[in-house]
């Protein structure tokens, strides 16, 4: 286990250090360093949470340790996407350094799952806790993605306005590259929060017979919902794009985090750990 | 084995002695077949091109006689005076040829560094060389290895990354604000030779559609035909501009002819991403307000020469790392060349072999009885030299073999050590 962990902060902790040498001095031996450290990092993760999931037999979704190590890993994924489909290497720099910190509090965190919901051993939910936790997680790093692709946008137009043509403006993406990517992580996360808001109201009704909690929580998302969904409303029927619309990414996905932070001083039911 | 090199180049020479010293394409086989002698000079490259005169050589002489000779092929060639072309040339010799090459093929001694020419030209003329057989074993490995540090260079260091021309500047703006140009639409307004040639490069970076609007015509429907685009009239570039994703704009106008208020009324439709400015006209023809539109990008002239010149800057800086790349290039090759060189093992193999021989021959000396002097003159002098021949006649051969086809030190190193046990 230990050689894992000490896999995946070497592996990321290269990935952070390469993508933000990489503004400034771009070295083709860092480069392949950190490939293959980010190479290693992410199969040691993918192996951790495989391993993880076996020996506990259900999905490794419960607890600080393994919501952080979901997270990551759902962030790292998001980014290989986007690189496959649009090299656009600079995401690198916004995404890495939070899954590094996700890792190490991974890392650091109890692996003991002490704050399992109860029940949750039952067949039904079984299924529907992980769905529910693992969908919407999955959707956060797509905001995520979003959020970076927005705020690369937001920098290259400055860069552009201000006619700088310094090493960042090389680095990054095109404008409409980063439009692209925010459209369509926007639609992915969206797809996949209404189908873990679904999952989880299946679970709320077969645990406890009520659809609804009226907790905070629940209320951020429905609103959090409703906001990407009037995003990519505009998006597909007006042709929304270029600024407002990665300025609507970036502020969207604070209220994210806002919602998550919020929630762990108001919270009941949906405490992480 | 030495090499020599001699030449000319933008930093020494003027264009009046660069064009009388230059080399015409079609006398290039025959000069070359000039310069190689045999004698002093048995291998040579000639790279000519507007900006410089470069004689490779690779000289059996001695580093003394090869510069000689291609200082007097040079004047004889051209039929001048050496004294009048004297100061303008510059000669190396082994490593200091081999980093100048170097440096001239990957082009960090040319006049805009990094750009991609000349590396096509030292090509060109290894190529003209091989064809008039003028290259041999030397002077192949050193143009393979120059072609390949320059590629290395290219790679592994930014100076070839950033464009330094106004026109590759433009197409630069436009894919770090559209990423892909083919499904985008260009239009020209105005018909200034550098607009012109702006929404070339454009159109070859893979626009999809050129427009060009101009206040005539008759000129618009002829460039449109030439660059088989589309012709519009001055007065419709409101209505089109809309559809149009680039505007290059230079005409002769001394106002602005493409102004805010309207621009943004024209948009208002307009559902489709940014849209890029570029002025190149001087006065200005674009109103410098249209920048403050959202998703509208402007660029005059001073910009994009603003952008030539810091990528300029960044080459040179660039090209501080090249120079690392270069040294230990150099170095490397010096050593490869080195091992190459066999001529200093063959006597040192040939008087390993002779002292021994002669060893024996003092041990034994007895048993032979009484010789008189020819007889002993013919012992050392004719039976001695046969045998040591005879006998390190396979070993040199092999040696050479291997030298020809890759780096013999170890076999040498071997065959040294063999010899010596006794």
């Amino acid at each position: 286990m230990k050689i894992l962990w000490t896999m995946m902060l070497v592996g990321y902790a290269l990935g952070v250090a390469q993508s933000i040498f990489s503004l400034t001095t771009d070295k083709r031996w860092l480069r392949e360093i950190a490939f293959y450290g980010l190479l290693a990092a992410f199969t040691s993760h993918t192996v951790w949470l495989v391993w993880q999931g076996l020996s506990a037999k259900r999905c490794p979704i419960v607890g600080t340790q393994e919501m952080c190590a979901f997270l990551a890993f759902s962030l790292v994924l998001c980014y290989f996407i986007a690189y496959r489909w649009y090299r656009a290497n600079a995401l690198k720099a916004f995404i890495l350094p939070i899954v590094f910190v996700l890792i190490t509090i991974a890392a650091l965190a109890n692996s003991s799952t002490s704050n399992q919901p109860q029940d949750i051993s039952q067949p039904l939910q079984k299924i529907l806790f992980p769905a529910h936790a693992g969908l919407i997680l999955l959707a956060y790093a797509a905001f995520f993605l979003s959020f970076g692709a927005g705020l690369m946008y937001i920098i290259q137009e400055r860069e552009l306005k201000q006619k700088r043509f310094g090493k960042i403006f090389y680095r990054l993406p095109s404008l409409e590259t980063c439009d692209a990517i925010s459209f369509k992580a926007i639609a992915a996360g969206f797809v996949l929060l209404t189908l873990g808001i679904a999952a989880g109201i299946a679970w709320s009704r077969a645990r406890d017979g009520v659809f609804w909690h009226g907790q905070p929580l629940e209320i951020f998302v429905v609103i959090i919902w409703v906001i990407y969904l009037l995003m990519l409303q505009s998006r597909i029927n007006a042709g929304w794009g270029g600024r407002t619309a990665a300025l609507a990414s970036i502020i969207s996905f604070m209220l994210v985090i806002g919602s998550l932070i919020g929630v762990r001083y108001l919270g009941t039911l949906h405490v992480f750990g | 084995m030495n090499i020599v090199l001699l030449g000319l180049s933008h930093k020494t020479a003027p264009v009046e002695v660069r064009e009388r010293l230059a080399f015409n394409e079609s006398r290039l086989p025959g000069a070359l077949a000039n310069l190689v002698d045999q004698v002093c000079v048995d291998e040579g490259v000639i790279v000519s091109t507007c900006n410089r005169v470069e004689l490779i050589a690779s000289a059996p002489a001695g580093i003394e006689k090869g510069i000689d000779r291609l200082q007097n092929f040079l004047c004889d060639f051209h039929e001048l005076p050496l004294h009048s072309i004297h100061s303008h040339l510059y000669l190396h010799a082994d490593s200091e040829a081999i980093k100048h090459l170097f440096r001239v093929a990957s082009a960090l001694d040319s006049m805009v560094v990094g750009e991609s020419q000349i590396l096509g030209q030292v090509k060109e003329a290894y190529r003209t060389a091989i064809e008039a057989g003028t290259v041999g074993r030397v002077l192949s490995q050193l143009m393979h290895r120059a072609l390949s540090v320059a590629k290395r260079v290219r790679t592994e260091t930014g100076v070839a990354l950033h464009p330094v021309s106004i026109s590759s500047v433009a197409v630069e703006l436009a894919n770090k604000i559209f990423g892909d140009l083919t499904e985008k639409t260009v239009m020209l307004v105005g018909a200034g030779d550098m607009a012109e040639l702006a929404a070339q490069s454009l159109m070859q970076a893979g626009a999809h559609k050129l427009l060009i609007a101009n206040r005539t015509a008759e000129k618009a429907a002829n460039l449109a035909q030439q660059y088989n685009g589309g012709a519009i009239s001055f007065a419709a570039f409101y209505e089109t501009l809309p559809a149009v994703d680039i505007v290059i704009c230079s005409t002769g106008a001394a106002d602005y002819v493409i102004r805010p208020e309207e621009t943004r009324r024209a948009l208002k439709s307009r559902r489709k991403g940014p849209l890029l400015f570029i002025d190149i006209s001087v006065p200005r023809n674009i109103d410098p307000g249209i920048a403050n539109l959202d998703s509208t990008f402007l660029f005059d002239i001073d910009d994009l020469q603003g952008a030539v010149q810091s990528n300029l800057k960044e080459r040179e800086r660039e090209a501080q790392s090249a120079e690392v790349i270069i040294e230990s290039e150099t170095q490397s090759f010096m050593k490869h060349l080195r091992s190459l060189d066999i001529g200093p093992q063959v006597v040192e193999v040939k008087a390993i072999l002779a002292q021994l021989a002669l060893n024996e021959l003092k041990r034994h000396r007895k048993r032979l009885g009484a010789l008189n002097a020819e007889q002993e003159s013919a012992i050392t002098e004719i039976l001695i030299p046969a045998l040591v021949n005879k006998l390190s006649h396979p070993l040199i051969a092999h040696m050479r073999a291997t030298a020809r086809h890759e780096e013999p030190t170890d076999t040498l190193e071997e065959l040294r050590k063999l010899i010596r046990i006794d």
